[in-house]
């Protein structure tokens, strides 16, 4: 039987520490994910991952149910990433090496990928990546709730406590911002 | 070329609306009627759309959660926590101190468990546990404790080693045969005498039986025993014997030698 993720709440807050792990389990790819593109660091967003489920733990019995929890992880998880970035004062680093490794590409590859799409799926990572980085904070995690994590904009809206218009906004200028790099970086792969 | 500019009301939040279909029903019609005028918005609207197919193929690398996959309680979350703060985890540790680690615990655990390992005429003998001890003996539970006849009889050694077992065997039958009348009591008021007299003679010729048969194990233990130690002493005998007629081999060529050596001596003077 699947249990809702307020069920398995309450039947944590119970003492059930195997629905907690089911918890765990359903949402530490999307948190992990959220904090990575935010922060831009495997290593830190796995911690902050792993922090995010530890808070979350300790702060069960204070769940009232008023937000959903998954809202409610996103939201811990996030402050978590916002202090991240204050701690570290800099913006999300990105990771992806400049060396294209084709060894390792072939390796991992699935069958019907050739080397060269794997190369251009890659790069084009790499550019989106960096174009992210270039974003301010707040833009950055609106684009990444809406496009990533499909919230809808009232959910962003009461997650980084802002009007929805404001989220509106800052997709909007973000996406922009966006387009602009993007239309960069591929004009200097065709030169 | 002059881009026209566009002057539809909340045209920004309602492109963005449309783009991730997140709008209300209404506000869809009369935005999509706008696209289908506005050239400025059907072209940003397309752009924005190439924008989204851009950044799908930004996925995050793969978790290394796994390395604590099925470790998502809160609990061990905690000690991977903890542990990564210190540093230290179990794969640090070089493979020499984890095999000396193993080593050592596998030396505790055969000295906790009394392992007596033995090689002598009845073949190899493995033991474990504390029966060994004089005090199981001679404990209330002997039935448990006394040792089938096919098991090698006690350490080497010790003086007549079938003694505390013929011990132990007497103590157990006498056990036994003092339960019998005790279970035979609440039988007895329901039958007659003779049929009570032959339960107590079968029961009689059955302890009979089973001493006899105990006693015949023993005794062929005994005997085992006895034989192993007389073969064990032959060898000896047969081995010092060899080692006499040898030496004394030896020292008569000796003599000889000396005997030869002192007659070319007299010889030649």
């Amino acid at each position: 039987m699947t249990w809702s993720d307020e069920e398995l709440v309450t039947r944590s807050i119970g003492g059930d520490a195997d629905s907690f792990n089911q918890l765990v389990l359903r949402w530490e790819r999307p948190i992990y994910a959220l904090a990575y593109r935010v922060i831009g660091r495997e290593e830190d967003a796995r911690d902050v991952c792993q922090e995010t489920f530890l808070r979350a733990f300790r702060a069960l019995n204070g769940f009232r149910g008023q937000a959903k929890f998954s809202s409610w992880l996103y939201r811990i998880a996030l402050n978590l990433c916002r202090d991240w970035v204050r701690r570290e004062r800099r913006t999300p680093i990105v990771q992806a090496s400049e060396e294209i490794d084709l060894m390792e590409m072939a390796a991992v590859r699935e069958p019907s990928a050739s080397i060269e799409d794997l190369v251009a799926r890659k790069e084009l990572t790499r550019i989106v990546e960096r174009a992210m980085a270039r974003l301010p904070e707040e833009q950055r995690t609106a684009i990444i709730l809406k496009e990533y994590h499909e919230l809808t904009f009232q959910e962003i809206a009461d997650l980084v406590g802002c009007p929805l218009s404001t989220v509106k906004t800052r997709l909007y200028q973000g996406l922009a911002v966006l387009r602009r790099e993007l239309a960069k970086s591929e004009f200097k792969s065709e030169s | 070329m002059i881009e026209t500019m566009c002057t539809y009301s909340g045209r920004d939040d309602l492109l963005i609306a449309y783009l991730y279909d997140d709008i209300e029903p209404a506000d869809r019609v009369t935005f999509s009627a706008h696209l289908a005028a506005c050239g400025r918005c059907s072209r940003e609207l397309a752009d924005l759309r190439g924008v989204r197919t851009t950044l799908s193929v930004w996925t995050p690398p793969e978790p290394a959660l796994s390395h604590e996959p099925r470790a998502t309680s809160p609990e061990r979350a905690a000690t991977s926590a903890e542990r990564r703060a210190t540093g230290r985890s179990w794969h640090d540790v070089p493979a020499w101190a984890q095999v000396a680690a193993a080593i050592l615990v596998l030396g505790v655990s055969i000295g906790i468990a009394n392992i007596d390992v033995r090689h002598d005429s009845a073949g190899w003998t493995v033991r474990t546990g504390w029966w060994n001890a004089p005090a199981t003996l001679t404990s209330g539970s002997a039935a448990s404790e006394v040792r089938p006849a096919a098991q090698p009889s006690v350490a080497a050694g010790s003086p007549a080693p079938w003694r505390a077992d013929l011990a132990a065997l007497e103590r157990q039958l006498r056990t036994e045969f003092h339960a019998v009348p005790a279970r035979a009591v609440p039988v007895a008021g329901g039958i007659s005498d003779a049929e009570l007299q032959r339960r107590v003679d079968a029961v009689l010729e059955e302890w009979e039986r089973r001493q006899q048969r105990e006693l015949a194990l023993r005794v062929a233990e005994v005997l085992k025993d006895v034989n192993a130690q007389r073969q064990a002493d032959l060898v000896k005998i047969d081995r010092s014997l060899g080692f006499i007629q040898s030496s004394t081999y030896g020292e008569q060529m000796k003599q000889r030698e000396v005997v030869n050596y002192l007659l070319k001596v007299s010889q030649k003077q």
